[in-house]
């Protein structure tokens, strides 16, 4: 922990250096400064007001190094002493001409100047995102320092997940198979690698119970994934030979060919709990409702917010959200899991609070009460 | 066909207990039914009598002495009829000796048939030595292993719902067989089997145990899940019980011929007045019986009833167990000065090893009252994990629930509903002041809301227990008028606070104290005089934040019942925290024991 640190120190150490760099520019009556902040395709050009004078506008130009002749870039109002010109090239030599155009329609010439666009190490810009992940992180590694000490982290229950063995019991004692459905997402889908580590819990309790288990996918790649975490599962818990090859099957890719299947499923073999785990979309209330209706115990969880409502009114227990991806840490108890997820929700607590804080503020200056544009302040790009 | 007694007069009960036999005579009195005397002896089913009548026969013969009136012919016990003098007119009996009923329960899956297994046994008065299922992550061998060191007296095979699973139960069947259980009693015959399961594997539990045991089929405990059916069940184990437990036990089948109605087993008696009395008067009651080597917790809410028997639990054989279970610190912070941790250890260890010893200083005293309310408060804590819901049962949902999805299998205990809290046991029963009585079940239970306290005065709900099956308005008037020493109505707010604020405002006429109108704080314990009978209307106002059953913050008006204690007002808030502060906490009990005067000396 204190070697990290310490390297957090050097690097941001090293970064504000970086920030700081002088830009080499031409002194003149112009200057041409590189913009802070950036990958170093900007420069800031900035001009005095020429005195006396009322100037009606300032025309940019910028040269042209193939002809060697300044061509237009742009024209401010005259009130204006400076422009950020974007899109340059990092590390290339740049110079600009200032022209003053005056209200009497003459013009002016106020200088030329040149300047070279280098790009930065630390964006400063960004520096509260910096602090608050360094925050997170600080967080999540103190959780699983803990979690590793042996501390007794609280996570609250999950009627869902403790229903689990309830629900494989079920399915033992009416001695009826166990369905599992891991959604219509692809591989890639952290919903669908969040069904896949549950499906594994799942197993290994069918293994001890020695229960049949049902497995139907959509997507061949996650068949594969999940036929080897069943296997694996069912190794684990000494019962390699209670395997079956068969027990984890592709379907078909089409969404409503695959719901019409594991319909099928349902009412042929009546099992006795269903798992809906995964990414669902308009098949949700299809697959609950033909489950509910065979007197099965149903346990979703997805993170589609829209079939919420489907999947709590015809399951008995809903995983929301987030919960199903704090699934593998409540069920698995690992340290490293267990800290991260107390972290994030230490984090979340945070953001939580800090919105709370900002809305009454925002109240209060709407009211005239108070000030509170430091606050805002704290969120927005640091300029 | 079931006997008549609506003209008897007279009625003669016996509790065949492991150390005393208890015998009382109760007479009707007009319209009413009352104890008349009681008779005490020791039980004499060990060598050198072993014959438990010759106990039922001197127990009865103190009866007799007290009464005057003739109740042995030779040695039997007489009934009356034509040309009688004197006898009884019906003569019943419990039996806890030996040991009681020991059992092992089998079920596919521990929560489910397995737990009803448990309840069945329970509720029948059994003590449960071990619970066999297919998840209970022992290894077949493992399995045979205990039934062959435990020998139960007999065995309840349970499993899978109808049409359910059969390979489950006939592997656990295998496991029974393969063990070639025998019996605690009677070498020559077989090991009583009752199969109470999926109607399907009959057959197949048949081919494995009929030939080993004494296999008895009945209706399945789980017919579905969403359903127990512990009747057929537990009828079984009663019948089994005379017939191979009781028979094979000394003397018993000359008991056996002497009583009206079957003999049952002391738990199961008890449970079925708790039963009769919760719903004679439509209330929800708890009943403790804490003995030297179990402690029985016996409950009905909302009409269901339930009990559990902590076998290691007790305030003699047991104690040291309560002590390894609960901790010394756990029991020393009920204690009110400082006692050196191996001064407790050896007062422990000598009361199990001599356990009919009693405490000879207020000190001894004061640690076995906190070695009860361990006990008690263990004991309760098993019960309310096992007085649960069904589990594994289908949900209606609406999308209300979306944030509150409750769980099946949850525990029917609750507090707040709680109307009666009866304790018996010679911890409760014979404390030199009722009061210690009270204190012990509130901290032993921690009730909420308002609830009536009373102790069993002599330990004879066993026999009311069997009178209440066949005459349960004589039973439930003796129980009333005889059996129960009210000890008063128990406030207890329910909530947390700041040390020191206002919890309750009381309002109430009180005979004596005339017109009070009182504020409790937070941590504090106050004492009402009531006398017994007597019952006033109180206006109970709770302070923000507690709740007496009307929501928080908001009062209500109950009527509180006198007792030989009083109305106690049990401020500490639930859940109860006892101060860390060795100073604040000693300070704490010791305000406790003097408001309600508990114990003669302040320490």
């Amino acid at each position: 922990m204190r070697k990290l640190v310490v390297i957090c120190v050097v690097i941001t150490g090293a970064l504000l250096i970086s920030g700081c760099q002088e830009i080499d520019t031409e002194v003149s009556a112009v200057t041409v400064m590189d913009a802070p902040n950036d990958s170093g395709g900007g420069v800031v050009v900035a001009w005095p007001a020429p005195a006396g004078v009322k100037v009606d506008s300032f025309a940019i130009e910028r040269l042209d190094p193939e002809t060697g002749k300044y061509t237009p870039l742009t024209t401010v109002k005259g009130d204006e002493t400076f422009l950020e010109d974007t899109g340059l090239t990092p590390n290339a030599d740049y110079s600009y001409r200032v022209v003053a155009n005056l209200a009497d329609g003459k013009t002016t010439a106020v200088g030329e100047g040149a300047g070279r666009p280098t790009g930065e190490w630390f964006n400063f810009n960004r520096l509260n995102v910096l602090v608050g992940v360094v925050s997170f992180v600080v967080l999540v590694l103190v959780f699983i320092s803990m979690a590793r000490g042996g501390k007794e982290l609280f996570v609250r229950k999950i009627a869902g997940l403790e229903a689990v063995d309830e629900a494989i019991g079920r399915a033992t004692e009416m001695g009826k198979p166990i369905l599992f459905v891991s959604g219509l997402g692809d591989a890639s889908d952290i919903a669908t690698i969040a069904a896949m580590t549950i499906l594994a819990k799942v197993a290994r309790k069918t293994a001890e119970y020695e229960t049949p288990l049902i497995v139907p996918c959509r997507d061949p790649i996650v068949m594969m994934v999940e036929k080897e975490m069943v296997r694996e599962a069912y190794t684990e818990v000494g019962r390699p030979d209670a395997f079956e090859e068969d027990s984890v099957f592709y379907v078909t890719d089409s969404q409503f060919g695959y719901v019409a299947a594991v319909d099928g499923i349902m009412l042929r073999e009546r099992p006795a709990t269903n798992f809906y785990m995964g990414a669902f979309y308009a098949e949700s209330l299809i697959l609950a409702e033909t489950g509910a209706q065979t007197g099965a115990i149903q346990i979703a969880g997805t993170d589609r917010v829209t079939q919420f409502p489907f999947f709590i009114t015809a399951c008995d227990y809903t995983l929301m959200g987030e919960e199903l991806y704090a699934a593998t840490a409540y069920l698995g108890r690992d340290p490293l899991m267990l800290g991260s997820l107390k972290g994030q929700d230490w984090a979340k607590a945070v953001i939580l609070v800090i919105l709370i804080v900002g809305a009454i503020l925002i109240a209060l200056t709407g009211l005239g009460e108070v000030d509170t544009t430091w606050f805002a302040r704290l969120f927005e790009t640091v300029s | 066909m079931a006997q008549d007694y609506s003209h008897v007069k007279t009625i003669l009960a016996t509790d065949c207990g492991s150390t005393t036999t208890k015998a009382i005579l109760i007479e009707k009195e007009g319209e009413e039914y009352r104890l008349k005397v009681r008779g005490e002896a020791p039980t004499t089913v060990e060598k050198p009598a072993e014959d438990v009548t010759r106990g039922v026969l001197n127990a009865v013969g103190e009866v007799e002495e007290l009464s005057g009136r003739t109740l042995l012919k030779k040695v039997k016990v007489l009934h009356s009829g034509k040309g009688i003098k004197g006898g009884t007119d019906v003569y019943l009996s419990t039996s806890s000796a030996g040991g009681g009923l020991q059992m092992m329960v089998a079920g596919v899956v521990k929560s489910m048939t397995g737990e009803s297994a448990q309840r069945a046994a329970l509720g029948a008065g059994a003590i449960v030595m071990d619970v066999l299922a297919s998840n209970d992550g022992r290894l077949g061998h493992e399995k045979i292993e205990a039934i062959r060191r435990l020998r139960p007296d007999m065995i309840l095979l349970s499993g899978g719902i109808d049409g359910g699973t059969i390979s489950h139960v006939v592997e656990l069947a295998e496991l029974i067989g393969a063990a070639d259980p025998k019996p605690r009693f009677g070498s020559g015959y077989d090991l009583p089997v009752i199969y109470a399961g999926n109607k399907d594997a009959r057959g197949n539990v048949k081919g494995s145990l009929e030939a080993k045991t004494d296999l008895y089929v009945v209706d399945n405990i789980r017919p579905v899940l969403e359903r127990e059916n512990l009747g057929p069940a537990r009828h079984e184990i009663h019948n089994l019980f005379m017939e191979h437990v009781m028979a094979q036990a000394p003397g018993y089948s000359k008991l056996m011929e002497w009583t009206d109605e079957p003999i049952m087993p002391t738990p199961g008696a008890v449970g079925e007045i708790i039963q009769t009395i919760a719903s004679t008067y439509g209330i929800e009651a708890i009943g403790v019986d804490i003995g030297g080597a179990t402690t029985d917790v016996f409950s009905v809410f909302g009409g269901v009833f339930n009990r559990t028997v902590s076998a290691n639990l007790g305030m003699s054989y047991s104690v040291s167990n309560v002590v390894a279970e609960t901790g010394l610190p756990n029991i020393m912070r009920w204690v009110p000065f400082s006692v050196d941790e191996r001064a407790i250890r050896d007062r422990v260890r000598n009361k199990m090893i001599r356990p009919t010893t009693i405490p000879q200083t207020l000190e001894d005293l004061i640690v076995e009252q906190a070695i009860a309310r361990e006990a008690l408060r263990l004991a309760f804590e098993q019960h309310k994990s096992l007085a649960v819901g069904l589990k594994g049962i289908q949900q209606q949902r609406t999308i209300s629930d979306a944030f509150a999805q409750t769980a099946t299998g949850g525990t029917l205990v609750n507090m707040m509903n709680l109307d009666m809290l009866v304790g018996s046991g010679g911890a409760l029963s014979h404390a030199p002041r009722r009061a210690q009585a009270g204190l012990m079940l509130i901290d032993g239970f921690m009730p909420e809301c308002v609830t009536f306290l009373a102790v069993d005065s002599i330990f004879m709900m066993p026999q009311l227990g069997v009178l209440s099956k066949v005459m349960p308005k004589a039973a439930t008037q003796v129980f009333d008028r005889d059996c129960l020493v009210r000890l008063g109505s128990c406030v207890a707010p329910v909530g947390s606070g700041k040390e020191g604020s206002n919890c309750l405002h009381i309002e109430a006429d009180f005979p004596g104290l005339g017109h009070i109108s009182e504020d409790v704080k937070l941590g504090e314990m106050r004492l009402l005089p009531l006398p017994v009978g007597e019952k006033v209307r109180a206006k109970l106002d709770p302070a923000r934040g507690f709740d007496l059953g009307a929501g928080k913050g908001d009062a209500r008006e109950v009527t509180l019942e006198g007792g030989v204690v009083g109305v106690v007002l049990d401020c500490r808030g639930r859940p109860f925290q006892i101060p860390e502060d060795e100073t604040k906490r000693v300070n704490a009990i010791t305000g406790w024991l003097q408001n309600l005067d508990i114990y003669p000396k302040v320490f």
